[in-house]
């Protein structure tokens, strides 16, 4: 880990840059999220002052409401603010779920090989094969029944859509540190086959995994506000979603009232833009061969497939 | 894929084709899973509040949809494999005549994305790849990410009001006009080339014209990736040993980025399209809804709303089955391209 | 971004190219093919209303219908603005006696095919619709000649003594059948080109109304061209009618405001109106709707079966300001299960409750009551199905009843499917339905919604209503009738098995061109293609 910081450190130029803006921007809606209840003068859904008195209809930018308010008599920079809760809730439980799931799979599935390994390949490339945008419609249909159409049920329904990713890289290089000469001096002592995956293979692997995580993250954010304009996304009175908000105000953007979509389309823009750079930042890094370092010649391997480059 | 061994070129292209089977058979069931095990149906979707919870039930019956679940899956499989989608619940149409009649909007959308996605990305990347580390570079690639990060809708909608107020007379929905649609006979399903077909001159301006919107939104956000990788992939030629030669010669650095780095740096870009297809027809999904495109996204999210299983099933099978064959389309290409890429 | 405008000039110059190239004028000559005609000129509709079947046995929604109004005849017609049916296919239609109706067909019927139309067609027509019996077709309003336990006719309910007469023998009084007569349902198709069990393709079909179909592409647009072979009343006073289809209401709602349709008619929403309205370049149009909103008490819920409750409810719902804050004032509150413009109807929520809410009178209900406050209600409401305001009416409405400090309410929501599951269920104490009326009685408003539960078996029974149900049915006597429908409307207001909310607008958007659309915006939702006319 401390490696990983000081490569990242010892970048140069342009890359840093752009990975230090990414870093600060995530970390600005990462305190927003966290700090929401003491940030947003108003609930996610509120719509009236504490007082009882009514929040007024897509007022402008102002004063009092520094980013107006909307059709729903919400003040948008509260909306903002909690849906910046919401996109990290979401996006962080569905990063986690996915990873969770695809990274053992794709651990188990490349050691042991075999029938079990050709059946799960098989699963994921098919999974993966969908438009992913596709699939989370589908999902996100089917959870809304069991789960409701809050956090849970849209970080599941990505859930499923990501965790092929996982599987794909986790698997991949799983199967060619199996022959590496440490594991196999390991299995040549005698170490259980659970033992070299927790201990000589995982270690390996996970390098890879921050980097689909945050490309992943961007991803999902992207595809959550998908949902929520297509009105499949979480509802309204579960969180404060962007998607959701944007689409209802895509009908007052026509009538020159360009406030209440600005905010929340600015919100999904930078949120992506941030953890994208993130990624990317860290993959150009922690990636040796995009890697360029002062007075250092490298050579460029292609760009590896399952890069996460979607 | 890395299971397959290392062979001769037919060899590798026969058994990627052969892939294809399993491939479709894993699709098809997972599709067949996900939409059936749901609660709800389209028949309570669409007049559920007029009918008795009797009436309800028969008509489930009628259609088939109380049978057990395995005989449901078979008929389904068997059917697909006779290409036949069955018919929508909802409305009545042979899925396959939805996908003949709406999918050449969705072809041509997708193309024409391709198109300006191209134009956009060539010139974009290649200059942030020439210009690495600079502010030229920093700019194209945060153009890169942003045009990617952008929701599709929402970038559509502000192209929608900008054309509305200061190019009036620009069409901003749908694939033709109303006269176009009526007077151009169908013959290929695909509107333009119906047009050109019938040589009406008007017409394929018309249906031209109605492409430029949409099929420039979704271009904008499939040309942040490929900049992205036209970028990644100049650096590299740059690097490559004939084009140190060249530069050794004393050729001037524009003309070896154009002549030689560049010019390499493209072969990728068919892999590029291939991977990403898939993004494309979910960025096309949302196009279609923006510009109110008669394609097959639209209709898909129609009948997702609808419950409608049948239509639902067989237009997803159907994207999967287009995402899968260019898949192999595309590996099939670059194996006779590079050698390198078999396994 | 220079870029992107070189991408576009480029694509410009392809455009140029490929025009050049493709030299030859096209031959179209609009406004050509109609011989019979004496109409000209075209104009377009846009609407989100999807059609689901063009043959009348296989849908029932009002995209279908409507098509369907302007492709065929039917026995009777309703014109713009009136509630009782004259005459169409038919010169009368008569109740003989409240079971039997005898129908006169006029002279020299034909399709627009050329084949004759007469009363065996009528019968084939009614007949193959119960025989059908398709999963989104309208065969349950047929009830009334329906063998009660085959889908099929009814053995002796129509007569066809000979080619100008029809008469139907109904299974029990039913004075609202000539209405259902005049709906599309009843649509009067050709025996010789429908087959008796199955539906017809879309573009195949075949009519004697005003207008035919001479082209349809499902989703994207039909094109309707004036009838040569018409004879009614229903004159055509365009040519060429296209239609074209939407699958969302923000590409509708820019087409026409940039005037690239020249009328649009369902659905926009209430910001999309008002918007539109302020921009002030095409005419928001409206007339009077029969869509009624309404919410239903689940009786099954301890909650909802304790009727103080249902009635500090009523007592405390603002519905002004449910219309002002969810729907930008663009739908009419409403105070009773029947709405405004149906004989016999009355306000009776508003002489029980007043016009006004009420808190103070709440608190009393409930305390006389003995309920214990606040009173823990669950709200349910489907965010989809109708648009997206349903959402702003729920909060509205918890808003209310939360600041009364008389109920503490949760939310719940549910896709449309589920969510009529859930309702069944006793999911929700009070959860939000709406309804368009299938024909044009105040009955279609009180049969389907009171008696035993209702559709939405919300476990409301009572035998003196049933009664009423029955009597006003076969009532030939309109003053008895209507005191008969405000009783029971009254019985509503005191028991509350649901309170009503608002009544909708019926609101189309053309530009100022246009000539007949206002006309037919009436509560049938019936739009009068034949009317309408570009001046």
């Amino acid at each position: 880990m401390r490696r990983t910081l000081t490569t990242i450190w010892h970048t140069r130029g342009l890359a840093r840059y752009l990975l230090l803006a990414g870093v600060l921007l995530t970390a600005a809606f990462v305190v927003l999220a966290v700090f929401a209840p003491w940030i947003a003068p108003y609930d996610f859904a509120q719509n009236s002052t504490e007082a009882g008195e009514r929040l007024p209809k897509l007022a402008p930018p102002s004063g009092t409401h520094w980013l107006g308010t909307n059709d729903q008599f919400y003040d948008i920079w509260s909306r903002v603010v909690w849906g910046a809760r919401t996109a990290l809730q979401v996006v962080l439980l569905s990063v986690l779920l996915s990873a969770l799931v695809g990274v053992p799979l794709g651990l188990a599935s490349g050691f042991t090989g075999g029938w079990l390994d050709r059946v799960l390949v098989f699963l994921m490339d098919a999974l993966y094969s969908f438009p992913s945008l596709l699939l989370a419609i589908v999902f996100s249909f089917l959870l809304r029944s069991a789960v409701g159409g809050g956090v849970l049920a849209a970080a599941l329904a990505l859930t499923a859509v990501y965790i092929p990713q996982y599987f794909r890289v986790v698997r991949n290089t799983t199967v060619s540190a199996r022959e590496a000469t440490y594991v196999e001096a390991a299995r040549a002592l005698g170490a259980r086959p659970f033992t070299i995956m927790r201990k000589y293979l995982f270690g390996n692997v996970v390098q890879s995994v921050p980097v689909i995580g945050t490309l992943n993250a961007a991803d999902a954010l992207g595809t959550l506000a998908a949902l929520g304009f297509l009105g499949l996304g979480i509802q309204p009175t579960e969180a404060a979603e962007w998607g959701y908000d944007l689409s209802r105000a895509l009908d007052d953007t026509s009538a020159g009232v360009w406030w209440p979509a600005l905010f929340p389309g600015l919100a999904i823009i930078l949120l992506i833009t941030a953890l994208t750079l993130v990624g990317e930042g860290l993959n150009e890094t922690l990636n040796p061969a995009l890697r360029r370092r002062r007075l250092q010649q490298v050579s460029f391997a292609p760009l590896s497939r399952e890069g996460g480059a979607r | 894929m890395g299971s397959a061994a290392s062979g001769s070129l037919p060899r590798y292209i026969l058994i990627r084709i052969l892939l294809v089977v399993p491939m479709m058979f894993v699709l098809l069931s997972i599709v067949f899973l996900l939409l059936r095990v749901a609660p709800g149906d389209p028949v309570t979707a669409a007049v559920g509040d007029k009918l008795s919870p009797e009436a309800l039930e028969s008509r489930r019956a009628a259609l088939g949809l109380d049978r057990p679940m395995l005989v449901q899956y078979l008929e389904y499989l068997g059917n697909v494999a006779q290409l036949d989608f069955g018919r929508t619940i909802s409305d009545n149409r042979p899925v396959l005549e939805i996908i003949k009649n709406q999918g050449g909007a969705t072809l041509t959308l997708t193309l024409g994305a391709f198109l300006f996605a191209l134009l956009i990305a060539l010139p974009l990347g290649r200059l942030a790849g020439r210009h690495r580390d600079t502010a030229l570079d920093a700019v194209i690639r945060v153009f890169g990410v942003v045009s990617y990060a952008a929701p599709i809708f929402w970038v559509g909608i502000l192209l929608v009001l900008f054309v509305i107020t200061y190019v009036p007379d620009w069409p901003t929905f749908g694939i033709a006009s109303a006269e176009t649609e009526f007077y151009v006979p169908d013959r290929t399903g695909i509107i333009l080339l119906d047009a050109v077909l019938a040589n009406d001159s008007a017409s394929v301006l018309d249906v031209l014209q109605h492409h430029v919107l949409p099929c420039f939104t979704l271009g904008l956000l499939l040309s942040g990736v490929i900049i992205r990788l036209v970028r990644v992939n100049v650096i590299q030629s740059l690097k490559d040993d004939y084009v140190e030669a060249a530069r050794a010669r004393g050729i001037p650095e524009r003309r070896v980025v154009r002549k030689h780095a560049f010019r390499n740096a493209l072969v990728p870009v068919i892999t590029v399209i291939g991977l990403q297809f898939a993004l494309t027809l979910s960025g096309a999904i949302l196009t279609e809804r923006t510009f109110n495109w008669p394609g097959l996204g639209n209709e898909l999210v129609d009948y997702v709303t609808a419950r409608d299983y049948v239509a639902v099933q067989g237009l997803v099978t159907f994207f999967a089955v287009a995402v899968v064959i260019v898949s192999v389309v595309v590996d099939v290409l670059n194996a006779l391209v590079d050698p390198r890429v078999r396994y | 971004m220079t870029r992107s405008r070189r991408a576009l000039s480029l694509a410009g110059a392809a455009v140029l190219a490929l025009s050049l190239a493709a030299c030859g004028e096209g031959e179209r000559d609009s406004g050509g093919g109609g011989e019979g005609g004496s109409a000209s000129g075209s104009w377009t509709l846009g609407t989100t209303e999807t059609v689901t079947a063009m043959d009348p046995a296989g849908s029932y929604d009002i995209g279908s219908w409507n098509m369907q109004y302007s492709l065929f005849e039917q026995l009777m017609a309703i014109p713009a603005g009136e509630s009782e049916p004259v005459g169409d296919a038919a010169e009368s239609c008569e109740y003989d006696d409240p079971q039997t109706i005898t129908c006169t067909l006029r002279e020299g019927l034909t399709f627009s095919n050329g084949n004759e139309l007469t009363s065996s067609d009528v019968e084939f027509s009614l007949e193959r619709n119960l025989r059908i019996a398709d999963p989104n077709g309208s065969a349950v309003l047929l009830g009334a000649i329906k063998d009660p336990d085959a889908d099929a006719l009814a053995e002796g309910a129509i007569e066809t003594p000979d080619d100008q007469t029809v008469v139907f023998n109904l299974n029990q009084p039913d004075l609202t059948f000539l209405k259902i007569l005049s709906s599309a349902t009843a649509s009067i198709v050709d025996e010789e080109t429908f087959p008796a069990d199955s539906l017809l393709e879309d573009e195949q079909v075949v009519g004697s109304g005003p207008f035919m179909l001479s082209d349809y592409s499902a989703s994207k647009q039909a094109v309707l061209e004036a009838n040569p072979e018409y004879s009614g009343e229903r004159e055509p006073a365009s040519q060429t009618v296209f239609v074209r289809f939407f699958n969302d209401a923000a590409p509708l709602r820019n087409a026409i405001a940039s005037s690239q349709l020249d009328v649009a008619w369902r659905t926009l929403s209430p910001t999309d109106l008002a918007s539109i309205e302020e921009e002030g370049d095409v005419d928001v149009l409206r007339g009077e709707g029969s869509e009624f909103r309404y919410w239903v008490w689940q009786l099954g819920t301890p909650v909802g079966g304790d009727k103080a409750v249902r009635q500090a409810v009523a007592q405390i719902i603002d519905r002004d300001a449910i219309a002002e804050n969810a729907y930008d004032g663009t739908v009419e509150p409403s105070y009773s299960i029947v709405p405004p413009g149906f004989g016999g109807q009355k306000d009776s929520f508003a002489e029980a409750y007043g016009e006004s809410p009420d808190v103070e009178a709440a608190r009393k209900t409930l305390q006389d009551a003995g309920v214990k406050t606040p009173v823990k209600l669950t709200l349910g409401y489907t965010p989809t199905h109708y648009g997206p305001n349903t959402v702003d009416e729920a909060t509205e409405l918890a808003g209310q009843l939360e600041d009364s400090g008389l109920f503490q309410v949760s939310t719940e929501d549910a896709e449309w499917e589920e969510y009529q599951t859930l309702y069944k269920q006793n999911a929700y104490d009070l959860f939000i339905l709406g309804w368009y009326p299938d024909f044009l009685d105040a009955d279609n408003y009180l049969s389907p919604f009171l008696r035993d539960g209702g559709f939405y078996q919300n476990n409301y029974s009572s035998q003196e209503v049933n009664t009423l149900l029955d009597q006003e049915l076969g009532e030939t006597d309109e003053a008895t009738r209507e005191e008969q429908i405000a009783e029971l409307q009254d019985i509503v207001a005191e028991d509350v098995p649901l309170i009503p909310s608002w009544n909708g607008q019926n609101v189309a958007v053309a530009v100022p061109e246009m000539e007949g659309v206002e006309g037919s915006l009436d509560p049938t939702y019936i739009f009068r293609l034949w009317e309408i006319s570009k001046g």
